[in-house]
Parts: C-alpha cells; sequence; structure tokens
C-alpha cells in the first residue's frame, strides 16, 4: 500500500460525503454553494432521502464578483419556502477557490435557525474529510457532543485505513467490474447448503445501504429454512440501534425490526451502521472464538473491512456495491465477488428492507432446486 | 498594414504599468498608428489618462449587469483616437480577478471588430502573474510578446525575474526590459545589467520625474499635457523603439543568490 500514489480513477467526492453527513444530522435544507450542476446527481438522490437540497447556482459572473449576495438571498428563500429547523451551507471548489467565505452571509441572513457550514471543496485526497469537516462544524453550532465527534472521527480514520489497505484506495487505477454471475454464485451457496456446510452470513454495511444488503441476509436464511439447513447458519450484522448519528441509529432500528418480523435472528451484533470500518476486527474475534470451523462466509457490505486472519480458511462469497471492489476482493482470497449495482439510489428514502438482486435470485434458484 | 503588434506590460504593482502604457499608447498615436490599450487590472485605470481623467465602462461591469455587451458599449476612443478598454473586475477581496480577466478577453475577443484594424494594441496587465488569469491574454493567442517594467530596486527586480520565469513556463518571449527609475544608485547600470542577464535588452530608462505625476493627476498623459517635456521625448522614444523592435528572446530567470548580488 502506497500512501503516495496518484489515483486516476474517479472517486467519491468530499462534498457529497458532506452532503451525506449533513442528512445525518438530519439538516431540513442542505445549500450547495457554487454553480448549479455541482454534486447534481448525489443532490438529486438526497432529495429522495427526504432533504431539500438547493444551489446558490454561481455562474460566470458569480465566479469573477462572488456569490455573498447569492447566498444570503438563497437563505432567505429557503429559509420561507421550507421552514427548516435546521440548515446545513456546503462549499464547492468553485466557491472555495474564490475564496468565498460562508459565515458573513449566513450572519448577514440572519435566520431564526441553525446554520451548519461546511467550508468543503472536492480536491482532498480522501472523501472523509468531507465528513470531519461537516462534523466539526456541526459540534461548533452544537448539534453533536464532543464524545459523538470524537467516536465520528476515529471510525472515518479507519474507514479511510480500509479503502488504503483493500478498497477503491488501494491501487493506482482499478477497472469497474460487474463481479460474478448472481445465478452462478446462488447455485453455489445453495450447494453448499445442500452439503450441509456451515455458513457465516455477516452484514457489514455501512449506514442506509444496509437496507438492501438485509435482504441477502434474509434471502440466505429462507433458503436455509426451505432446505431444512436453519441451524447451519449464523448471522452477524452491524445493527446496533444505540450507536451513530440520529439518522443511522433509526436506519438500524428500521433494519432490526424487519428482520425481526421476517423471523431472522442475529446471532452476532456486531456494532452499529456506522462502524463498517472497525466492525470487522469484531467479526474476527468472534469467529475466532466461535465460528472458526465454520465451511463458508457470505460477508455483504464492506467486505474488505473484515480481516482475512480467521476466515481464509472458508470458501467466502461477498456482496458489494462497489464496481471497483471486485478485484481488490478477489485478490485477498474472496472467491466469489457480486456486485448490487444499483443498490444506493434504492435505498434512499426508504425505511424497509428492500430486494436486492442477488437474493432474488437466490429466492428463483431455490425454487428451481427444491 | 503592417502585421500588428501585441504587447503585455508587466511588472510589480504599483511601479508605473499604466503610466507607460498609457504614454506609449499615445506616442504611437501621435506617430500615426492605430492603438488599442487594454487595462486588465480590476483598479480600470490603465486608460483613464487617456481619456482626460474619466472612468469608462468596463467589460466585467456589463456583464455583471448582465447586458448584451456590444463593442460600442465597451471600446472608448481616447486622446488622438486611442482606442481605451477596461475588463474592470470584482471589488479588492471577492470574488476571482484573475477568472474576470478570461471571461472579459474572451468576450472582447468575440465582439471587438476595432481589435484587428489595430497596429499596436498593449495589454496592461496587473501586478506579478499570480494566477492563471494574470496570463490569458497570452493564454488565449492574444499577445505575441512581452515588456517588464521595473526599477533598480530589489523588489521590483525580484517580481520582474519571476515574471521572466513565469514567461519563460508559459513559452512567451520577452522582447525587452523597461526601468521606470525610483532614483536609486547605480540604477541603470543595474537594470542594463539585469536585461542583459536575462538574456534581452533594457529598452528605455525614464527618470524620475515630478511631471508625470502632475499630468496624472490632472487625468492626462505626458504626451498631451507636456509633449514639450524631456519625459515625452523619452517615451516617443519608447514607442519608436517598440514598434521597431523585431527581437525577443525565451528569458532565463537568475537564481535568487545572483539576482541579490546584481543588485549590490
Amino acid at each position: 500500500m502506497d500512501k503516495n500514489i496518484t489515483i486516476i480513477h474517479p472517486r467519491p467526492s468530499s462534498i457529497v460525503a458532506s452532503l451525506y453527513t449533513l442528512r445525518d444530522l438530519n439538516v431540513d435544507v442542505a445549500v450547495l454553494h457554487g454553480p448549479p450542476g455541482c454534486s447534481f446527481k448525489h443532490a438529486r438522490l438526497l432529495e429522495e432521502d427526504g432533504i431539500h437540497v438547493v444551489t446558490t447556482a454561481l455562474d460566470e459572473t458569480g465566479f469573477v464578483f462572488g456569490g455573498h449576495d447569492a447566498l444570503v438571498n438563497v437563505l432567505h428563500k429557503v429559509n420561507e419556502m421550507f421552514k427548516p429547523k435546521l440548515i446545513g451551507v456546503v462549499g464547492t471548489c468553485a466557491s472555495m477557490i474564490i475564496g468565498e467565505e460562508m459565515h458573513e452571509p449566513v450572519m448577514e441572513a440572519d435566520l431564526d435557525v441553525p446554520v451548519i457550514e461546511v467550508e468543503v471543496h472536492a480536491g482532498y485526497r480522501n472523501n472523509t474529510k468531507g465528513v470531519i469537516i461537516a462534523l466539526e462544524s456541526a459540534l461548533d453550532v452544537g448539534v453533536i457532543d464532543k464524545t459523538e465527534f470524537e467516536r465520528q472521527r476515529a471510525l472515518l480514520e479507519e474507514a479511510t485505513n480500509v479503502e488504503l489497505r483493500h478498497g477503491a484506495a488501494s491501487r493506482e487505477y482499478l477497472a469497474p467490474s460487474r463481479g460474478d454471475v448472481k445465478y452462478k454464485v446462488a447455485q453455489r451457496i445453495i450447494e453448499l447448503l445442500k452439503e450441509g456446510k456451515r455458513g457465516l452470513v455477516i452484514m457489514n454495511a455501512k449506514k442506509e445501504t444496509g437496507y438492501m444488503f438485509a435482504d441477502i441476509t434474509v434471502a440466505i436464511n429462507e433458503v436455509a429454512e426451505q432446505l431444512g439447513k436453519a441451524d447451519n447458519i449464523v448471522n452477524m450484522a452491524n445493527i446496533d440501534e444505540k450507536l451513530g448519528l440520529p439518522r443511522v441509529r433509526h436506519h438500524a432500528e428500521c433494519i432490526a425490526n424487519d428482520l425481526k418480523e421476517k423471523g431472522v435472528v442475529i446471532n452476532e451484533n456486531i456494532g452499529g451502521l456506522d462502524e463498517y470500518p472497525i466492525a470487522g476486527n469484531t467479526v474476527d474475534q468472534l469467529i475466532k472464538d466461535k465460528y472458526s470451523n465454520f465451511d463458508f462466509a457470505v460477508i455483504s457490505g464492506v467486505p474488505h473491512a473484515i480481516p482475512m486472519d480467521h476466515i481464509s480458511n472458508m470458501e467466502l462469497i461477498s456482496v458489494t456495491n462497489g464496481p471497483r471492489q471486485v478485484l481488490p476482493l478477489k485478490e485477498m482470497g474472496h472467491e466469489h465477488v457480486i456486485v448490487e449495482i444499483d443498490l444506493h439510489p434504492k435505498t434512499l428514502g426508504v425505511n424497509h428492507i428492500v430486494e436486492s438482486e442477488f437474493g432474488a435470485t437466490l429466492r428463483e434458484v431455490a425454487k428451481e432446486s427444491l | 498594414m503592417s502585421i500588428q503588434k501585441r504587447i503585455a506590460i508587466y511588472g510589480k504593482g504599483g511601479i508605473g504599468k499604466s503610466s507607460t502604457a498609457s504614454n506609449v499608447a499615445a506616442a504611437c498615436a501621435d506617430e500615426g498608428y492605430t492603438v488599442m490599450i487594454i487595462g486588465c487590472d480590476p483598479k480600470s485605470d490603465s486608460s483613464i489618462t487617456l481619456l482626460g481623467g474619466k472612468r469608462i465602462p468596463t467589460i466585467l461591469d456589463l456583464l455583471h449587469e448582465e447586458k448584451d455587451v456590444k463593442e460600442e458599449d465597451v471600446v472608448f476612443t481616447g486622446y488622438n483616437g486611442v482606442k481605451c478598454v477596461e475588463v474592470g473586475g470584482p471589488e479588492p477581496g471577492i470574488g476571482c480577478a484573475g477568472r474576470g480577466i478570461i471571461v472579459a478577453i474572451q468576450t472582447l475577443k468575440k465582439i471587438s471588430k476595432t481589435l484587428n484594424e489595430m497596429d499596436l494594441i498593449i495589454y496592461d496587465v496587473p501586478g506579478d502573474i499570480v494566477c492563471g488569469g494574470f496570463v490569458a491574454p497570452i493564454r488565449k493567442g492574444l499577445v505575441k510578446e512581452a515588456y517588464v517594467l521595473t526599477s533598480g530596486e530589489y523588489m521590483p527586480l525580484y517580481a520582474a525575474n519571476n515574471i521572466c520565469r513565469g514567461l519563460a513556463k508559459i513559452n512567451t518571449p520577452l522582447s525587452g526590459i523597461i526601468c521606470n527609475s525610483r532614483s536609486v544608485s547605480h540604477e541603470k547600470e543595474i537594470v542594463t545589467k539585469f536585461a542583459s542577464e536575462i538574456g534581452t535588452d533594457l529598452m528605455a530608462f525614464i527618470p524620475k520625474e515630478q511631471i508625470v505625476q502632475d499630468c496624472e493627476r490632472d487625468g492626462f498623459s505626458v504626451m498631451e499635457k507636456a509633449p514639450d517635456s524631456s519625459i515625452a521625448q523619452v517615451y516617443r522614444d519608447l514607442a519608436k523603439a517598440i514598434m521597431q523592435r523585431d527581437t525577443s528572446v525565451m528569458p532565463v530567470a537568475l537564481d535568487d543568490e545572483h539576482l541579490r548580488e546584481l543588485t549590490r
């Protein structure tokens, strides 16, 4: 791992990371201070998640003469339109390069609503920087406390390390891949279950992505049940409802409720939905202590955060939503890697587990083989 | 028409670029050349002494007002037919003046026919080359050669040297050094040596004379207000030299220690 490599494939943006963090802090409106097209795709997706994302729409004139007035106007406008209880203002490359100062317009707008100012651009090497800047600002305005801030910071540092070790930041260039054929992998899981092999089903998901990764846990449990092999399965998931920012805790609660309703027992709760960078260590310890003789493991979410130490003798099937994650996972020793390509858009704005492509495939293949 | 000369005058802020540019423009106009001066400083004061002390609307002012900018809105005729254009820009500390120059230059290129009809176009560019916008006239292919203005003091020479380094980096030839004197000791000798070591010539030594200030205070160039003064002749000679100049070099900047040595 070389921390100084220049990574040439496009990578997640710090601006977008700030936007998602503001969402987790339950802001009602996020104002992007910059050009109208900046972060368009994610801004739109976030609207599906219930927050209003607007832009100061700086144009060529705005770049030259600054966007002070535009920001004041947009703040007044959103306050009137949406009656928010909490607002976030997020910088962009253009506004930060021209030296826009966001505090002054926020003061001038003089709203009776707390405003989290995030002076961020997309030029940071790690997008987690965007989360940290947003959290620092949230701490300043008293939206989170120091303990939660420090907890988040430690998690983000570890998330960055996970990406550097085996993730999208591990290589100068990683080609995107759709991974292995889901049908074949589904057949293999059914085969393993039929053979009476014992399997671990581990969900180590990042926040709202858990709504879909949990479906894989559900599908395997359903199929194991149908095959009379339910006892051969042990489920682990990071769905601790007491940990994380408000929205993240809510996601954990919703997923846990759904799993319960579907009769899936989580044998090991391995942490909060924001603890995906460190939950791997808990998993590693649990396997070492209790499950080292299992035959296979299906790991969904952020599989590359699970150390290989005590799973390398198992047949590994991993499910990711990162097309650039396929190659690193294969190189780590995961035999089957599948990609849930359109996971993220489908997990925004939901409160229940959503069907995954692999879960659906597994259910269909199981029907054929029963 | 002879080949159009398109020059930029660079130099440390406050060294006298606008004074020199407007007097050279006026002197060339007196010689019968068609001349345009394009002020690229947000202060928009490059052409003020060619317009009797009056300010003109700038390209960026009009763009800011979202007007459909036409040539007649931004190209004004000053002393002896000199065409005057000001780029304009944001207030100090706000926005991005560099981007402003890029936008204004692109606009001017699109709307101005006069631009192509001139014998000489002078771009008066602010300060050091602090960002990409300040070399936009060069990058956009509007400037073919550069002159650097300095005095014999250390800091203006340091800035001039840096500018030469920047010019070489963007592959722009330097046609000469102009000394705007501050009456420091051995000044002509120092600047002549600097020019020579950079690889070019000292084009003119403009003595420090109160009359330049007096004319500017009244809102005029020396050429207009005091054409018979000795300094008017210096500008006249410089103007001729620039129009006749057909050699330029890729400057080789000096290292810091060598430059310091030169000024001792």
